[in-house]
């Protein structure tokens, strides 16, 4: 018996070499970890749990039968993070450059569906060569099989990509299909065709950073959500960001210990505001004053900056906050921050994350660039979103609503549940100027007649007031007690029912 | 006593004149210009007059404007605070013909000393010693040497026309003087096209001590001490203290009654300064000038005399004679004072502006045995504005002895947080805790003398480093035991863990630590002594605070995504916890190399681009001029750091740029 445990222990310790010890010290010295070092990193220590460490690949074409590694390639099984319970699939490059074979795919599905089945997360670390070419067709097989899966899980267990090494081709389209990618700087990059074929096809001449690299996604592209130094940090935040949500769509969010009062009163806000409307604030300054302890792990970051998005606690429950950023472009719409704060609010709706919305938007961004590029469309999503969303949603309006962005930042005609404003809100069809230019026409060239409209249009319709009396807002707040009202209000909605009429999906304008 | 006066002026001297007047029942006009509308000297006010739009020049500096202010509201004087209009003799002549009083000296009194020949010959009449030297025209060597035999070694040889370092000699003895003449003259005339040179005094290890005194309009004055102001950076004083670690009370006594003299010589009658320059090697000073009015530095006087110098101020300038005799100024104990300046001091002390999104100073009366005095004006959410003196507060301390007003003064620092802006408190606390600052041998070279490089923080002492590493376990502790205690668990929740590793800096402590139930644990570095650490720390605060070994201490903790940042005094370090395995692994990564920014022109500070000096394609040398931005009403002149082509100019004059904005890149 003795000897049979022995070589049982002989064997694992093979597999957990991967490509061997030249290869890992190869990882390490590009400043990457292993794969199994990165699981070791993310989950809780000594609750990985592994599956299918013997599994070899089949294929038998091009020598392939001579080549045999256990694992083929990608490290699976599940733990936990902080006790709760993930799945996890993490691509070693040691191993076949991490390439993906028919097997390789069928251990990421297996831990995908016992994700969805027993309601976990699911975190893929990714760090590899894409198709292993000797499998052909088998292994684009894998891809689609895990693709499939990606969607049906989609809005049943929340899925992070985390981009640590190489992922190009197929390889890449797993991330797109999740809910959150992150990267880590400088030593990661993601494209669908690499710099080799650039040039072949097109003659452009790029680098793989320049090309897909996390200076580009996380900025430029947007397909990233963020961007980390290296693999620890990477993985230490991504232990922050499961802490925030539900195992599944099945499951309120966690809830933890909070050591911050709901009371708390920040005298502050009240000159957050700048006396001139038209200068510019930081409105994470208001995040990080209302959430718990002033904790705050945003989404997006670099990316249509003009819309913060995010994920807070308020009295120890989850919610994503969704905030327009006067620091940048005013804050105003484009088709980046629609189509990041859209996504965002679709993912806490699946995963009843309560939205809380700070509004200060002057419309949408005007331009050809912006209309060319779709701007309707990709503004309706946000609309569509919001409109969509039946999780608890709370709204403050702190400063401009103007326009069709008034209605689309979680107003009260979107089914908001609370909607306050600030005194100093404008809650107007548009600025005083454009409103006075339009209304009274007729006195344009009048220097003085259009002064004394736009100073009547200011006193009577850029505040709170107006909507207030419509009941468009449901309280005008003072701005250090937002916390208070806020929390307020979440507590009253955490029993909320209502639901959208039966429909096989909605088809929200992609 | 007046029943209202105005307050010419703005942030945290209005609300210092605020404070005596409300004691005394005097009610208070402040003006204000746009930046200040919402300031708290506005809302302490009894009453305010807006006078203008914010830069000084349209609001604070506009005589009329104040005056209308006096008119419309009743007051019955002005105190002018310091700076924008206290030492402006036509504006106090002004008011004295229009029958407004003054909280300040009389007309004449202000333009005798504002003339720096003026004030210098008035000194030496009433006696005061003034640096020795010859004005005049030297013919020839052998007079230069003539000449400084009288005035006695060593001497200094300047040439009229020189300036940054060029054209001056010192000379310890004859020879040396027969040397040098010639050498600076030629020099002179090679530098500037003119020879002309003259000769003074050389003070050694140059200090600067300046006497307050304290007169009124019936002859009566009275000298309170000094104060020692040696420590500055580019003429900007950044710590203050009386008395002065120099003086004995026989040179005290012959610099306040000199000092009294030429007060009396220009019937001053008000509470003023008489600054000398004093010799670190023999007690030898000289009279550099005199200030009209009260200074920033007033504090440390109040602290340890006891008498409340507004108040002085203001019964003086009402027509009081002075109560207090010379026989009642006693110096009790010692008083410090910073100023903590909106710069940052990592980056050459360049101005930082912004919004206080936190401000949580200190709290004032008793500390860690001595006593905290906060004279600020500003609160949590205020502006600093590029408009004004870079200032945020004065931080006061005062202890039996030197040794002690400094450590409560590192101690305040420690609970001093502020956020949104940098500020150059860790580097007061540097220097508060830098051993020849603490010697007391200081010159008016200090800084530039023992931080020749700029400041890049200070490695942590031993006992630092624990206080570090124990306040870091601690935290990491206490989220620990939250994060594991979240609802929807699989497992049931473990004992909490001992054993983690604490990367501070770079450097790995293992540590064992017990976290108690109650805000107290044991923490082992390094299988060495327990330490025990108190603390009401719980998440959320910034400030890590507590006994630890029984020994009270306080560090700044903020939480980051790159890890704990802790601070503490002149400290700043990063700190990870982690398991042991972790921590072995995060040694294996290699440190990333910094990305070259050599090629980049990144704006240092948020500012207004006030010129742009390079065109696109233009070859640029390395140390060139490329743009200036402008903040605080600073310019810098931004440089290239390397050759090459002007590839990108990212903004244009009249932007306003953020911190760390590129704006030019080279190819």
């Amino acid at each position: 018996m003795k000897d049979v445990i022995e070589a049982l222990e002989a064997k694992r310790e093979e597999a957990r070499q991967g490509g061997g010890a030249a290869r890992i010290e190869r990882q390490h010295a590009k400043g990457k970890l292993s794969a199994r070092e990165r699981i070791e990193v993310l989950l809780d220590e000594g609750s990985f749990e592994e599956y299918d460490m013997f599994v070899e690949h089949q294929c038998s074409d091009f020598g392939m039968d001579e080549q045999k590694i256990p694992g083929d390639g990608v490290v699976t099984g599940q733990g936990t993070i902080n006790g709760r319970l993930v799945y996890v699939f993490s691509k070693d490059f040691t191993v076949f450059g991490g390439s993906l074979s028919k097997t390789h795919a069928a251990k990421i599905v297996k831990v995908q569906k016992a994700a969805v089945m027993n309601g976990a997360p699911v975190v893929g670390i990714f760090d590899a060569g894409g198709a292993r070419i000797q499998e052909g067709v088998d292994s684009l097989a894998g891809y689609a099989d895990i693709f499939m899966e990606n969607v049906l899980s989609s809005g049943v267990i929340p899925q992070i990509s985390v981009i640590m090494g190489p992922c190009a081709g197929g390889d890449v389209y797993s991330p797109a299909l999740t809910d959150f990618i992150f990267m880590v700087k400088d030593t990661s990059y993601m494209y669908v065709t690499g710099p080799d074929v650039v040039k072949t096809v097109t003659n452009e001449e790029v680098t793989h950073e320049s090309l897909g690299g996390a200076s580009v996604h996380a900025a430029k592209s947007g397909v990233v959500d963020g961007a980390f130094e290296n693999d620890i940090e990477a993985l230490v935040q991504m232990r922050r960001l499961i802490d925030f949500l539900p195992g599944s769509n099945r499951e309120d969010p966690p809830v933890r210990t909070v050591y911050d009062s709901a009371e708390r009163v920040e005298d502050s806000l009240d000159t957050l505001i700048p006396p001139n409307p038209n200068s510019p604030y930081d409105m994470r300054e208001l995040i990080e004053k209302v959430a718990d302890e002033g904790d705050f792990f945003e989404i997006s970051p670099k990316f249509g900056a003009n819309i913060l998005c995010g994920f807070g606690r308020i009295e120890g429950s989850t919610v994503g906050f969704v905030a327009n950023q006067p620091m940048t472009l005013a804050g105003v719409l484009d088709i980046d921050a629609s189509r990041k704060a859209s996504r965002f609010v679709r993912f806490c709706d699946c995963f009843n994350i309560p939205v809380v919305t700070f509004v200060d938007v002057p419309g949408f961004m005007p331009g050809t660039k912006q209309e060319y590029g779709g701007l309707i469309k990709h503004g309706a999503k946000l609309l569509f979103a919001y409109a969509e969303a039946t999780v608890p949603k709370v709204t403050v309006i702190t400063r401009k609503a103007y326009g069709g962005a008034y209605d689309v930042m979680s107003s009260k005609h979107l089914r908001g549940d609370v909607n306050y404003a600030w005194p100093t809100a404008e809650i107007a069809v548009m600025g005083a100027k454009g409103a006075v230019e339009i209304i009274f026409r007729k006195d344009l060239g009048d220097e003085e007649k259009i002064a004394a409209h736009t100073k009547m249009y200011e006193d009577n319709f850029a505040n709170p007031y107006v909507a207030a009396r419509k009941g468009y807002i449901d309280d005008i707040i003072m701005p250090h007690s937002t916390r208070r009202r806020i929390a307020k209000s979440l507590r009253a909605l955490a029993n909320k029912q209502l639901e959208n009429p039966w429909k096989k999906h909605d088809n929200i304008p992609l | 006593m007046f029943k209202k006066i105005l307050i010419a002026n703005r942030g945290e001297i209005a609300v210092r004149v605020i404070k005596t007047c409300r004691r005394l029942g005097v009610q208070t006009v402040v003006v204000y210009s746009d930046a200040d509308a919402d300031s708290m000297a506005v809302e302490m006010a009894d009453e305010t007059v807006y006078i203008g739009a914010s830069p000084a020049s349209e609001s604070y500096l506009v005589a009329d404007k104040i005056i209308d202010a006096v008119r419309q509201t009743g007051a019955e004087a002005i105190h002018p605070g310091f700076g924008f209009l206290s030492e402006n003799p036509v504006f106090a002549k002004r008011l004295e013909e229009e029958g407004i009083g003054w909280i300040g000296p009389n007309a004449y009194a202000i333009e005798a000393m504002g003339d720096k020949i003026s004030s210098k010959k008035l000194a030496a009449e009433a006696g005061v010693s003034t640096v020795p030297g010859h004005m005049g025209l030297i013919e020839d060597t052998k007079e230069a040497v003539k000449i400084s035999k009288e005035i006695g070694y060593p001497v200094m040889i300047k040439a009229s026309a020189g300036g940054g370092g060029k054209g001056i000699r010192v000379a310890a003895n004859d020879k040396e003087v027969e040397e040098g003449f010639p050498a600076v003259k030629a020099e002179a005339k090679a530098s500037f096209g003119d020879d002309r040179v003259f000769i003074e005094k050389f003070i050694l290890e140059p200090r600067h001590i300046e006497i307050q005194v304290l007169g009124d309009k019936h002859g009566n004055c009275i000298y309170l001490v000094e104060r020692e102001c040696s420590i500055q950076r580019r003429n900007q004083k950044v710590i203050e203290e009386a008395p002065s670690p120099l003086l004995d009370p026989e040179t005290r006594k012959k610099m306040g009654e000199q000092a009294v003299a030429l007060a009396k010589a220009v019937n001053y009658d008000s509470a003023g300064t008489v600054e000398f320059v004093a010799s670190g090697a023999d007690k030898g000073f000289y009279f550099l000038e005199m200030n009209t009015r009260l200074q920033v530095e007033h504090p440390v006087t109040e602290m340890i005399t006891g008498v409340d110098l507004v108040e002085q101020m203001l019964r003086v300038a009402y027509g009081e004679t002075l109560k207090l005799k010379q026989s009642d100024i006693k110096i009790n104990g010692w008083a410090v004072e910073s100023r903590v300046y909106a710069e940052d001091p990592y980056r050459n002390f360049l101005p930082s502006i912004g919004r206080l999104k936190r401000f949580h100073a200190p709290s004032e009366g008793a500390l860690a045995g001595g006593e905290v005095r906060m004279d600020s004006g500003v609160r949590e959410g205020d502006e600093i504005s590029m408009y004004y003196d870079p200032m945020i507060a004065k931080l006061i301390t005062h202890g039996k002895d030197r040794d002690t007003a400094l450590d409560v003064h590192g101690e305040a620092l420690d609970r001093f947080h502020i956020e949104g802006i940098q500020d150059n408190m860790p580097f007061i606390a540097a220097v508060i805790d830098e051993e020849r600052f603490r010697s007391g041998n200081i010159t008016t070279a200090y800084i530039k003398d023992e931080f020749p490089d700029g400041f890049d923080g200070v490695e942590p002492t031993e006992a630092q480093e624990i206080q570090l590493i124990c306040s870091a376990a601690y935290v990491h502790g206490f989220f620990s035991r939250r994060a594991a205690d979240t609802s929807g668990r699989m497992s049931p929740t473990p004992d909490a863990r001992r054993d983690w590793i604490v990367i501070l800096g770079d450097k790995h402590h293992p540590v064992t630590l017990d976290l108690g139930e109650d805000g107290e644990a044991e923490i082992t570095i390094n299988g060495g002594k327990t330490h025990t650490l108190v603390t009401g720390w719980y998440p959320g605060q910034h400030l890590v605070e507590g006994l630890l070994d029984g020994q009270p201490f306080a560090v700044k903790f903020a939480d980051r995504t790159e890890g704990y940042l802790f601070r503490h005094r002149g400290v700043a370090l990063r700190a990870l916890v982690c398991t042991p395995n972790v921590a072995d692994l995060h040694a294996r990564l290699p440190e990333k190399e910094k990305p070259d920014t050599s090629k980049l022109i990144i704006s240092p500070m948020p500012g207004l681009v006030v010129s742009m000096d390079v065109e696109l394609g233009q070859e640029v040398q390395e140390g060139e001029a490329v743009c200036v931005v402008e903040a605080m009403k600073m310019q810098n002149i931004i440089r290239a750091e390397a050759n090459g082509t002007v590839k990108a100019i990212n903004v244009a004059a009249g932007d306003s740029v953020a911190a760390d904005e590129i704006m030019v890149e080279f190819g």
